[in-house]
């Protein structure tokens, strides 16, 4: 591997950890929601998925994915990839992300 | 039962405690309680027709499933208040399904039909905006326990409202030309009615038995100060112009406040200020699309009726 390459793969995914679901107290990496990350030549592309097809927030998901990644310093591009298999469930939640959900009051 | 002392409840209310059941409260504050969740639940399952109506014009198959998802919100928002209303003796059936439409406690301002998707995040931007305000304020001091710990999710859920809202309007703005047009035109209208949502001015109400009871904690004007001060600044940072400006820690409205409102023309004249009896009389008259919201939701029900 790049070791060039390697503390900005790190970058995207912390700062994609700063990114929360517009409905609920988690963020995406918690969440489950991200099941690939690869850097190029100063281009992130991201491999996405959705609590459920008919989410209604993808396209607020996606505007905070590219406004969070577009500023971090040596990303000119990021592609999001949007994948359904193998599809999301809960069993994709972080340890962290399960107990934030369940103080929230959702059973997962 | 016999009823409960009413200097008994009243010092429970000073204390701060929190009313859990029917037994516990005068029948003062029953009426009172049920008459504000009346209006919570009218409000939000009005809002659902009247989204709805504007929902059909999406620009995109994500759009309208965003616009779809915050109808379903507002439809289970109304439902919390009706289940609690049920569960201190009223019929959810009749108060949804058997009232006159005159007789809903919504705001006026969803009688004036949404016509088009900007009209409808301008919406979200500012009617959720005036939601968000009351029903946070009921849930931090809403004396009666139940409906106080419903409301969290509810305050969750309007917040994506808003910012489906604010991130729509920013965009139609950010695009220019006629759709930027079409923006200001939706918020010139609009901003008055939300202004007027929150009711008579402190000056002209001697007393609130909502605030006595804790059924809410916040004044007309204190409310209605916080939300000039969300969505003001928020308009103007997106380059739509309103009719208020800050002055000082509060917000001024640049027009006579009431004035008169033609709701066929979506039409405010500055021009002529009117008296609150004025206002009172065009909110109890409803407006133009009032029957037909409420027929939307009451049309079908007695066709699925199983008579004995």
């Amino acid at each position: 591997m790049n070791t060039a390459v390697e503390p900005l793969s790190r970058r995207v995914w912390s700062a994609l950890r700063e990114i929360e679901d517009p409905e609920m107290p988690i963020n995406l990496v918690d969440l489950g929601l991200v099941y690939g990350v690869e850097v190029g030549e100063r281009t992130v592309r991201i491999e996405l998925t959705f609590t459920a097809m008919g989410c209604p927030a993808t396209e607020m998901i996606m505007e905070d994915i590219r406004a969070r990644l577009l500023s971090e310093p040596g990303i000119d591009e990021v592609r999001i990839d949007i994948v359904w298999d193998p599809p999301w469930s809960s069993s994709r939640l972080s340890l962290e992300g399960r107990e934030t959900l369940l103080a929230w009051g959702l059973s997962v | 039962m016999e009823s409960p002392g009413s200097a008994r409840f009243d010092a429970l209310l000073k204390r701060g405690e929190l009313i859990e059941s029917v037994s516990e409260m005068t029948p003062d504050y029953l009426r009172e309680l049920k008459h504000t969740l009346i209006v919570s639940g009218d409000t939000e399952l009005i809002s659902a027709p009247a989204y709805y109506l504007a929902a059909r014009k999406a620009p995109s198959v994500n759009a309208f499933m965003t616009g779809i998802a915050i109808i379903q919100d507002e439809l289970a928002h109304a439902h919390i208040a009706y289940h609690i209303l049920e569960e201190l003796g009223e019929s959810q059936e009749a108060l949804i399904f058997k009232r006159d439409p005159k007789s809903f406690r919504y705001p006026y301002a969803f009688d004036v039909p949404l016509e088009s998707w900007t009209e409808l995040v301008v919406a979200n931007a500012m009617y959720d905006q005036a939601g968000f305000c009351l029903l946070g304020d009921i849930h931090e001091q809403c004396s009666y326990g139940p409906w106080k710990r419903g409301l969290v999710k509810v305050m969750a859920e309007e917040n994506f409202h808003l910012r489906n809202g604010r991130n729509w309007s920013k965009r139609i703005s950010q695009a220019g030309g006629a759709a930027r047009e079409e923006l200001q035109r939706a918020v010139d209208w609009m901003f008055p009615l939300t202004v007027e949502w929150f009711g008579l001015p402190d000056s002209l109400k001697q007393h609130s038995a909502q605030l006595d009871y804790r059924l809410k904690g916040l004044t007309n004007d204190q409310l209605r100060q916080q939300w000039l001060g969300t969505v003001v600044p928020f308009m103007e940072s997106i380059g739509i112009k309103v009719p208020a400006h800050r002055d000082g820690d509060g917000y001024v409205l640049d027009y006579p406040f009431p004035c008169t409102f033609d709701a066929e023309q979506k039409r405010w004249d500055f021009n002529d200020p009117c008296s609150w009896d004025a206002v009172m009389a065009r909110w109890r008259a409803r407006g133009p699309r009032n029957a037909e919201m409420v027929a939307l939701f009451q049309e079908s029900f007695s066709k699925f009726q199983v008579h004995a």
